[in-house]
């Protein structure tokens, strides 16, 4: 009962200038009951002492865990390995600064069991950069400079390396080990998502024009992945509510076939920016973040969301609403505060 | 008569100035140094409230001072191209600067230059001129040249 009136007041915790997210709350119990044994989300979080730790939580908030309990040191980036017995992440200096995007090339690579037991770091600080693991967990696929290099952890030596067809960060390798996806220059935009085959290195757009934080959907077939487009004709208000300028738009969460084919609005909102994109592994499901302020790390908050309800929209979002008129109202689970949610439904518990 | 004698002198002046000398940096940084006129600004430059990025220009080299660069039209990224150089560097670019206070068509300028420029700036690049090929340079250091 404390849990569920928790995250209905997160749910309706909005700021000022906005709407609390509208969702009946017997569905979103529902919702709740659904996802509460399903697997177990990681994420980051800013603790009490003000550094950020990892956190490993069931998908609905409940038996929240921290994982890293580190003063001296910030963790991000969690993600589980593919069979969710081990977790990597980047441990960043507590004086470095960094923000929403470019976390993934601080710091040292540490990999740790499911439940945070015996981290191990990777070589030094600024190596295995956004690293993302292969499918069978004993490699990692790097974005460097020089390209994408796939590096045996065993050994950490380069094993293979591709062109990385301008994508400069957020790489994330397809579960069947067939594609990468990332954020990438290319066709005169930044900010494109991308998707490059991993045997012949040929590339295709997925999103141009102010796209980022793709990842895959179970089946390597879909990407799900963040966009602010132009011209929303939202609310100046909920702009100035935000401190931003009136034209700069809302970040929504959009969903696509890896050519880019059949994208669809997941989850928008006007006044909130939504990051974090993340399917559930029997793709039912779909994590997301949720802030006032672009790249807003230590407000976000993590939601839950049924993929068959696409599209959700959140809110009043009377500009939103004109656009998508037949989109849902939820059901959405708040969760918990954070940031690069990620979801297992393996023991993450540690090795066998 | 007093006003008269000002201006002669300050005239006087003007012409035996020495030009300032140039910055170090432009012959120290990067792999070439180039002067080169700024031939159009393709397009507006987005804010930099949130995201850094490189934004590509089309140059007309009009002399080679060290390193090897193509004659006729080359393409330089600048950083973060609404910012004066010498305030444009921070923890994210590298050192990057110079004496260039708004990037305006017509305009020559005296730069470092390195490449690739993907190579050296791992961020958002603005390439309005993706379709045609060429080495993107990176700019390093850029100060106003005469014309």
């Amino acid at each position: 009962m404390r849990l569920f009136v928790w995250w209905t007041a997160l749910a309706l915790g909005a700021a000022p200038g906005t709407p609390p997210v509208a969702t009946p709350d017997r569905e979103a119990a529902a919702l709740q009951r659904e996802i509460a044994r399903n697997g177990w989300i990681v994420y980051s979080a800013i603790t009490e002492r003000g550094d950020w730790d990892l956190f490993r939580s069931r998908p609905d908030g409940s038996e929240r865990c921290n994982l890293t309990r580190t003063s001296d040191t910030h963790e991000l980036g969690g993600r589980f390995s593919p069979d969710g017995r081990r977790i990597l992440f980047r441990r960043i200096g507590k004086d470095t600064k960094f923000n929403h995007d470019r976390w993934g090339a601080l710091g040292q690579l540490v990999i740790a069991n499911g439940d945070g037991t015996n981290p191990v770091a990777q070589g030094v600080a600024g190596d295995y950069p956004w690293a993302s693991w292969s499918p069978d967990g004993a490699q990692v696929a790097c974005l460097t400079r020089n390209g994408i290099e796939i590096r045996d952890l065993a050994s950490g030596r380069v094993v293979r390396s591709l062109d990385r067809r301008g994508i400069y960060q957020q790489l994330f390798w397809s579960p069947n080990g067939r594609w990468f996806t990332g954020t990438a220059n290319t066709y005169g935009e930044n900010w494109t998502v991308i998707r490059i085959h991993a045997e012949t290195g040929e590339a295709n757009p997925v999103h141009k024009f102010q796209n980022c934080t793709p990842d895959w959907s179970p089946d390597s077939k879909r990407i799900i992945f963040s966009s602010r487009p132009a011209n929303q004709g939202d609310d100046e208000g909920l702009s100035q509510a935000a401190g931003q300028k009136p034209d700069y738009g809302w970040t929504q969460l959009l969903i696509a076939d890896g050519d880019g084919a059949n994208r669809m609005l997941v989850y928008g909102e006007d006044g909130r920016h939504i990051y974090g994109g993340a399917l559930s592994p029997d793709g039912k499901y779909v994590l997301f973040t949720r802030a006032a302020r672009d790249g807003g790390m230590g407000e976000a908050t993590i939601h839950v969301m049924r993929l068959r309800d696409a599209p959700v929209v959140g809110g009043v979002s009377a500009a939103l609403r004109k656009r998508y008129p037949q989109a849902k109202r939820g059901p959405v689970v708040a969760v918990a505060t954070g940031w690069e949610p990620h979801w297992s439904n393996g023991p993450a518990a540690g090795p066998k | 008569m007093r006003t008269v004698v000002a201006l002669m002198w300050l005239g006087l002046a003007a012409c035996t100035t020495a030009p300032a000398p140039a910055d170090p940096e432009l012959s120290s940084l990067g792999k070439h140094e180039v002067t080169a006129e700024l031939l159009e600004i393709p397009g507006p430059f987005p804010a930099n409230d949130l995201y850094n990025y490189a934004f590509v220009f089309k140059y007309r080299v009009r002399q080679v001072h060290r390193g090897s660069v193509p004659p006729g039209e080359i393409f330089v990224g600048h950083y973060n191209p609404r910012k004066p150089r010498a305030a444009a560097a921070d923890e994210e670019s590298g050192t990057i600067g110079g004496r260039v206070g708004q990037f305006r068509a017509g305009d020559v300028h005296r730069m470092a230059l390195a490449e690739p420029l993907d190579h050296h700036w791992m961020g958002g690049i603005i390439d309005k001129y993706f379709e045609q090929k060429g080495t993107r340079y990176w700019a390093v250091w850029t100060n106003p040249a005469s014309r």
